[in-house]
């Protein structure tokens, strides 16, 4: 009796080990690399602002060509930017344009964070089931 | 061998255990696969850096570049790049320098022969990896064969000079040491041996009286007492390694390579100070040293001899010689070295040794400085 319990508990040990926590893991790097992105753009955002509150028609800044090796570089007209829109495309987009795709490339964005952090919480709760399982099979007194 | 000599054998089996070692060989493995994936970086970064060089090159080439010019990590403007020759370079710790494009291509080099020495010095650790990985290798399957290492005490003999211990920094020394001494005592009866036949030929050159001028001989004789020795010492040291590399022992090729080693590194001096003595008989005084300086002055004592001088000994000498090297030492006469030196010495400041003092007392006339080492000394040492 004792060896059948044993190998069920090594079991389910193994499984949260093998597939839940890496699980686990996987579903939270996801998440970071949307919340990134979403910082991304919302500086892109509040840049665009800026620039159009003071009305900047040039812009001279530093291109960095490679392993901190920079260069000055002119923008003479600053109205035409091309926003990455996924995928390898860039599109020509006025100010106004602009901003109005990236509040909605940023609601996209909340939206799968919300999705990831489902997804997160599911692995959790699975992994705590398990574990209680296994409190069950060695009569443990179960914690709360 | 003629003495008993005590000795343990012992499984390398149970120095080594195979597995341990092939645990320490794997352990080996990935420490060298870390630095296999470090060194891609680094030629990843030397890559980029000769890229680099070339861009920062051929912009200067324009006025001006229409250029996208990224504005945060999602967008971009059009715009163009101004100011061609001027360069921000990063120098570390936010110091930056504003240079121009050949000033800037030279930083760029001087950085990339940093990254160049970093790759060579981690290839030569890998290198060292590798050599350890080879190592636990060749250790795990040799114990698994079940090599039994031999040690054996080594027995010192009063009237022999011991020579050099080679010391080899491997893990076989063990094994070895208890090779050198058995080596060793079968040298000194080899040795002995050789010393009664030198005093009989010595006898036969008394009796023989003066004989003619051989130059050549003797400059044969030199080419060939040299290259034999240098050659016995070559061969010694192949055959001490063999000897390491291979299992079992053979008593035989031992005393043969003690001979051979006996010829050639360990009783240079003794040779040549019998050759010496034999020459010396007709001379007026061969003071032998009884250290290695002996052999280049020997050299010389026979390369410059000239006509005076008994060179019935000299002939006799290779005979001799040759006898003995041809029965003892083999290997060493198969191929002949050329002794390319040329040695000018003279005979007068020669040291006997003191064992063939015993044996030729006419001829000593007392001893002397020792003259400045042969150059041909120097590059057998």
């Amino acid at each position: 009796m004792d060896g059948l319990i044993q190998q069920k508990v090594q079991r389910f040990e193994e499984f949260v080990d093998r597939r839940l926590k890496p699980d686990l893991v996987h579903a939270i790097a996801e998440r970071d690399k949307v919340f990134e992105q979403q910082e991304v753009f919302s500086n892109l955002r509040r840049n665009i602002e800026n620039l159009e509150k003071n009305s900047v028609t040039s812009l001279q800044t530093m291109v960095n060509l490679g392993s901190e090796v920079y260069m000055q570089a002119e923008v003479p007209d600053t109205q035409r930017i091309f926003v990455d829109i996924g995928l390898g495309f860039h599109v020509e987009f006025t100010w106004s344009e602009a901003l109005k795709y990236i509040s909605i490339k940023e609601e996209s964005l909340a939206n799968q964070i919300q999705e990831y952090t489902r997804l997160i919480a599911s692995i959790k709760a699975q992994i705590k089931i398990v574990c209680e399982g296994i409190r069950e099979l060695l009569q443990l007194p179960a914690e709360r | 061998m003629q003495e008993p000599v005590k000795g343990t054998v012992t499984p390398l089996a149970s120095l080594f255990p195979p597995e341990e070692a092939q645990k320490a060989s794997k352990r080996v493995q990935d420490a060298l696969a870390d630095r296999q994936s470090e060194l891609d970086l680094l030629q990843g970064f030397i890559a980029d850096n000769t890229a680099l060089v070339n861009l920062v090159q051929r912009l200067p080439d324009e006025l001006h570049h229409d250029i996208m010019v990224p504005f945060g990590k999602a967008a971009f403007f059009p715009g163009r790049l101004v100011h061609t020759n001027e360069f921000l370079v990063l120098l570390g710790e936010g110091y930056y320098a504003e240079r121009t494009s050949k000033q800037t291509v030279e930083i760029l080099n001087r950085r990339g022969n940093a990254l160049e020495s970093q790759v060579d010095s981690l290839k030569a650790m890998m290198k060292d990896l590798k050599a350890e990985v080879s190592f636990f290798d060749a250790t795990a399957a040799e114990a698994v064969e079940g090599l039994v290492e031999i040690r054996e005490d080594y027995v010192e003999e009063s009237s022999s000079e011991r020579v050099i211990e080679r010391g080899p920094p491997k893990p076989d020394s063990p094994r070895f040491s208890g090779e050198d001494s058995m080596k060793v005592a079968a040298e000194d009866e080899e040795y002995a041996r050789m010393m009664l036949r030198f005093d009989e030929l010595e006898k036969e050159e008394l009796a023989a009286g003066s004989g003619d001028e051989h130059d050549e001989d003797e400059h044969n004789e030199a080419d060939v007492d040299h290259s034999l020795s240098q050659l016995s010492g070559d061969h010694v040291l192949g055959s001490l390694e063999e000897r390491q590399v291979r299992k079992p022992l053979h008593h035989s090729k031992d005393e043969y390579a003690t001979t051979e080693e006996l010829l050639s590194k360990k009783h240079f001096e003794e040779d040549f100070a019998n050759q010496l003595k034999l020459e010396g008989l007709k001379e007026q005084s061969v003071p032998k040293d009884s250290d290695d300086v002996s052999h280049g002055k020997s050299f010389a004592n026979r390369a410059t001899q000239s006509s005076s001088h008994g060179k019935d000994n000299i002939q006799a000498l290779p005979t001799s010689k040759a006898e003995t090297s041809v029965q003892s030492s083999k290997p060493a006469t198969d191929s002949l070295k050329a002794f390319t030196g040329s040695i000018v010495e003279h005979t007068r400041n020669i040291q006997m040794n003191p064992r063939e003092q015993a044996a030729s007392s006419s001829q000593s006339s007392g001893s002397q400085p020792t003259k400045p080492v042969s150059r041909f000394k120097m590059q057998r040492r």
